[in-house]
């Protein structure tokens, strides 16, 4: 990688649904694990959760309290590193059960799905 | 003293009206995704203008982003508890947006209960009035306005995406099906 480009290819596509109660971010980790993608990125994501939790800039993070909270935008990838660890990041908006929309960073292990989770994921093949 | 300090409030787990599975990930996987750039066409459905170009190319499972444009009119739900316990939550009445603005949306499109296409849409939108929101979008009752939107499609080739009952949830969901399965 030079100058912050990764030059690559896509590989396999996966579509999943994820069930209720387990954690978007560590979701889209162990559906990665079950494929053996290495590295991928969000092709297309929505569904609901339980109540969002968002990483605030300061450390704190911001509750947005459901059931349910609906993802409207979700963007990210998921990498793994020299050790083998897979991490994803993921980063989106949410409408609360008025239809307020909040967003941010999706704190792993913090955003329970409620009752569906759909996810595509594309592999993502460094050269 | 706990190990790590709870930097995040505990999860809440909701208990749903049925027996939870112990797959909690289904996923299927093709070799390659094809990727289609399709023009949603003014005055259309947005159900219309998605479903049926792909249709005619035999295209009946994608993943779609939305890329963002004007709707003459588009109608979404939000999901507050179902005040009629069959489900945990429970789509609310069609909300109008008016005249508004598809900031970010993702679709999917797969087959319904009936064998017909359906498509499931979120999308965060400016309503006419200026307002932000977000939600589930009603496709059949959403006009898609003067200028055509672009949409980044990516094709499911080797699998299907079928709407089944999810006795855990009490309530159909799409999944990934193999061709031919039930």
């Amino acid at each position: 990688m030079t100058e912050g480009v990764e030059t690559g290819r896509m590989g396999r596509v996966a579509y999943a649904r994820i069930a209720p109660n387990e954690d978007l971010v560590v979701g889209v980790e162990k559906l990665c694990l079950e494929r053996g993608f290495r590295h991928a990125f969000v092709r297309g994501a929505l569904g609901s959760l339980v109540d969002a939790v968002l990483a605030r800039a300061d450390g704190g993070h911001q509750q947005i309290a459901g059931p349910a909270v609906e993802i409207v935008s979700l963007a990210g990838e998921v990498r793994t590193d020299a050790t083998g660890a897979i991490a994803a990041r993921l980063t989106g908006v949410v409408a609360d059960p008025e239809g307020r929309v909040h967003g941010g960073p999706f704190v792993a292990g913090a955003n329970p799905v409620c009752m569906t989770f759909e996810v595509t994921l594309e592999e993502w093949l460094p050269d | 003293m706990p190990i790590h300090p709870a930097a995040h409030p505990r999860p809440r787990t909701l208990v749903h009206p049925g027996r939870a599975a112990p797959v909690r990930i289904h996923s299927m996987e093709s070799p390659h995704a094809r990727h289609l750039r399709l023009m949603l066409e003014p005055g259309r459905s947005l159900h219309a203008a998605l479903v049926e170009p792909l249709a005619r190319r035999g295209i009946a499972a994608a993943s779609t982003t939305i890329l963002g444009g004007g709707f003459a009119q588009l109608f979404y739900c939000v999901a507050p508890p179902d005040p009629q316990g069959r489900a945990v939550i429970a789509y609310s009445d069609p909300i109008d947006a008016g005249a508004a603005t598809m900031i970010f949306g993702n679709a999917t499109i797969g087959r319904g209960l009936t064998g017909a296409v359906l498509v499931h849409c979120h999308a965060v939108l400016r309503t006419g009035a200026g307002a932000m929101a977000g939600g589930h979008i009603l496709p059949e009752r959403s006009i898609v306005g003067p200028a055509p939107i672009p949409v980044l499609v990516t094709v499911i080739e080797d699998f299907e995406i079928r709407q089944t009952h999810d006795p855990e949830t009490n309530i159909a969901l799409f999944q990934p099906r193999r061709r031919g399965d039930d």
